[in-house]
């Protein structure tokens, strides 16, 4: 029997959500500061009115749906797909007010791919957008890596009552100390270190290729936060290739290859645990999956004869994988240079990188590196199964953070979360199809959407019809939280007409 | 019988599988060369991919210095490859002094006669192409393109790399002559009062619903 949610659950639902849409309306604080600094007043005042809404709903929700039940698990997921969900609607004020979209569905778009860490965009003009605005752009990307809902526990959560059921909901599940509220802090605390050190470096090595002080310095902030949280956003339309500098890159493929690894693996990291690198079943899946993408672009490129020499070869294969892999999005070509100079097993190379994405409990998308170390593992335990003894007692480890024993409960949730993403990764790529764009091109933007990476052959468009719009979002969507968030809000809605 | 290893055997071990797994890399990207070589490295690009009719692209009687947009050039990369072509466009964000020369960025988008902030209607993404270019001709260049200004628009006439041998790979237009199309210009910001007033208004009714929130909160707490 299917139990219809009663007021008293949407009352614990709608006071947790307003606390997340105040956490939106604060961090547009930092994009007005920016406007405000560089005296660019409209801008500053739809980042005012975009406050006052989130702050307003905030606000009005909580006072609406005040209660001290406590949060159950089902709460907690349905907290976390709603949440981002009406912070997508109210993050795109200042976008659409911006006036560079053709629709709010454009704006939510945008924003949608900023919290998601994605990087697809439908913006227009992008070359002559405000710093405020491009502030906001970067500023969602990272928060969205750290995750909106981290933010709210670190700074607006009092009381670790219920906090963990939606650090869980988020794709999130690893503790890295007792306390799940000391836990978002840590994962802060890790992002702000980086960030100080890493648009440092970037700050500097713009102002020795000609950069600006004050430009210099908003680019380094900015293309540091698209990194970490493997965004892809930049603040000119010519993404990575603006810079045209090797040194560029070789400070930014760190930083969002360290992003796309595990809070837990930094953490064990940070407190002594070095070994962990080597020994981490993520980080040696990453490497496995990253040089067999590696040799499937060579092998396209080298085929076409794309490149003048090896070097070059490797260069701009190298950081594209990279890029890819980790799901950043970040690239040193251009769009339809995948299609009209990489061509089709380059592409699928890119493609495969993309699909297998980062770590879990990362700020990166995709199938994660650990739930394929998972299926490789079981892979293997099913194939000595088979050639030993009936009697014999197959054991397989893995090594994360811990070493566990591998059993079938854990081999099926790894094959769930796959075939869910398999699953968005095929319907993005039916509807492309379905509206006459080519198979491999439909099917990199798609698996580019649902694994959150944000590389484009040039399928994404602000005249792309309307509903391909909606499927990149929802994919974007879903990719990020995981599935399980939107399936718990699936299953509220499904209960509301169906349950008794 | 049992082996021990001890922590620091062990650590030496775990980096011998890493290099183990590099050096097996390694081979394979030799096998790769080998077999997959196919036209040696460093000849001229095969044009393999089929020409875009949408687009313009280069025939034998094609003059040198022809005026090409970006669109073409990316879509048909490998045939324009090694033209000397003109190539017009609003320069956008700054010059990139590197020594003797410099990089800019061209864009020959619907936005490089009048863009957004202006109240052009929307025209699509940005698109452009950058240009390797003596610095004392980027200099030349007074106004970049940016939410506070309209950039100069300028002509520059160059040879068109696919693949750039001395840029890493980068598509890149090197130019050898400059000249302005027409001056960029500050951009008029006109203040919107009616949007000033509806953020005053929605802060206000922000801030009284957060003084509600405190007394409910604190008369659920009694």
């Amino acid at each position: 029997m299917i139990v219809r949610p009663r007021w008293a659950d949407f009352k614990v639902i709608g006071l947790y959500t307003g606390k997340v849409i105040v956490g939106v309306g604060l961090l547009m604080v930092i994009p007005l500061a920016t406007s405000l600094l560089f005296r660019e007043w409209n801008p500053a005042i739809d980042f005012f009115l975009g406050i006052g809404a989130c702050l307003a709903f905030g606000f009005g929700l909580e006072i609406l749906c005040q209660t001290s039940r406590d949060m159950a698990w089902g709460h907690g997921l349905v907290v976390v797909s709603f949440s981002w969900f009406m912070a997508t609607i109210l993050g795109a004020i200042p976008h659409y007010l911006s006036g560079h979209f053709s629709s709010y569905l454009d704006a939510m778009f945008d924003v949608m791919s900023g919290y998601t860490t994605t990087g697809l965009y439908l913006l227009q003009d992008l070359d002559h957008v405000s710093h405020g605005f491009n502030m906001w752009r970067h500023v969602l990307t990272f928060a969205g890596g750290q995750g909106i809902i981290v933010i709210a526990l670190t700074f607006l959560f009092q009381g670790t009552a219920g906090a963990y059921k939606i650090y869980v909901g988020e794709g999130k599940d690893e503790r890295l100390l007792p306390n799940v509220i000391q836990t978002t802090r840590a994962i802060w605390l890790v992002s702000l270190a980086y960030l100080m050190v890493g648009s440092s470096f970037l700050w500097i090595a713009g102002m020795s290729l000609g950069q600006g002080p004050v430009r210099g310095f908003l680019h380094a902030v900015w293309i540091f936060m698209s990194s970490w949280s493997t965004g892809g956003f930049a603040p000119q339309s010519y993404n990575s290739i603006y810079y045209h500098s090797l040194l560029y890159e070789v400070i930014t493929v760190p930083i969002f290859v360290i992003g796309s690894f595990n809070f837990a693996l930094h953490w064990a990291v940070w407190t002594g645990e070095k070994r962990e690198i080597y020994r981490n079943i993520e980080t040696i899946s990453f490497f496995t999956t990253v040089a067999i993408a590696m040799l499937l672009a060579m092998a396209g490129l080298m085929k076409l004869n794309v490149y003048p020499d090896i070097i070059a070869l490797f260069r701009k294969m190298f950081y594209q994988v990279v890029s890819a892999h980790t799901t950043t999005g970040l690239g040193t070509i251009y769009s339809r240079t995948f299609v009209r100079q990489w061509g089709t097993l380059a592409m699928l190379g890119i493609i495969l990188a993309m699909a297998i994405g980062a770590s879990a409990c990362s700020t990166g998308g995709g199938f994660k590196g650990i739930r394929m170390g998972i299926i490789f593992k079981g892979l293997i335990q099913d194939v000595r199964r088979l050639i030993s003894p009936e009697s014999a007692r197959i054991v397989e480890k893995w090594h994360h953070i811990s070493t566990r024993l591998l059993d079938d409960a854990t081999v099926r949730m790894a094959m769930l979360i796959v075939l869910s993403y398999a699953g968005i990764y095929a319907l993005g790529t039916v509807a492309g199809v379905y509206y006459g764009y080519d198979l491999v091109e439909a099917m990199f933007d798609a698996v580019s959407a649902g694994s959150n990476s944000g590389l484009s052959c040039g399928v994404v468009s602000p005249t792309m019809p309307t509903l391909m719009k909606v499927v990149y979002l929802f994919e974007m969507w879903a990719g990020r939280l995981e599935f399980m968030s939107l399936f718990a809000l699936a299953g509220y809605l499904v209960a509301l007409f169906r349950g008794r | 019988m049992r082996i021990v290893i001890d922590r620091k055997e062990k650590s030496w071990l775990l980096n011998g599988r890493l290099k183990c797994l590099w050096l097996a890399f390694a081979i394979a990207v030799k096998v790769f060369l080998v077999i997959l070589s196919g036209p040696a490295l460093g000849e001229a690009a095969m044009p393999q991919i089929s020409l875009n009719p949408d687009y313009t692209f280069p025939t034998k009687d094609t003059p040198s210095g022809v005026e090409v947009n970006s669109a073409s050039l990316v879509e048909n990369t490998s045939a324009w490859n090694g033209h000397v072509v003109a190539f017009t466009g609003e320069a956008i964000g700054e010059a990139m002094v590197r020594g003797n020369m410099a990089w800019i960025h061209l864009n020959d988008d619907a936005y490089m006669w009048k863009n957004i902030e202006e109240g052009a209607p929307l025209g699509g993404y940005n698109s452009g192409h950058a240009v390797w270019i003596p610095a004392d001709l980027a200099m030349k260049i007074r106004v970049f393109g940016d939410f506070k200004h309209e950039g100069d628009v300028v002509k520059i006439v160059g040879r068109f790399h696919a693949a750039c041998p001395k840029h890493g790979g980068d598509m890149d237009i090197h130019a050898s002559t400059l000249e302005i199309v027409r001056v960029g210009h500050p951009v008029r910001h006109v203040f919107n009062t009616s949007r000033a007033i509806l953020a005053g208004f929605l802060l206000a009714v922000a801030f009284a619903l957060h003084r509600i929130r405190i007394i409910v909160r604190r008369r659920h707490t009694l």
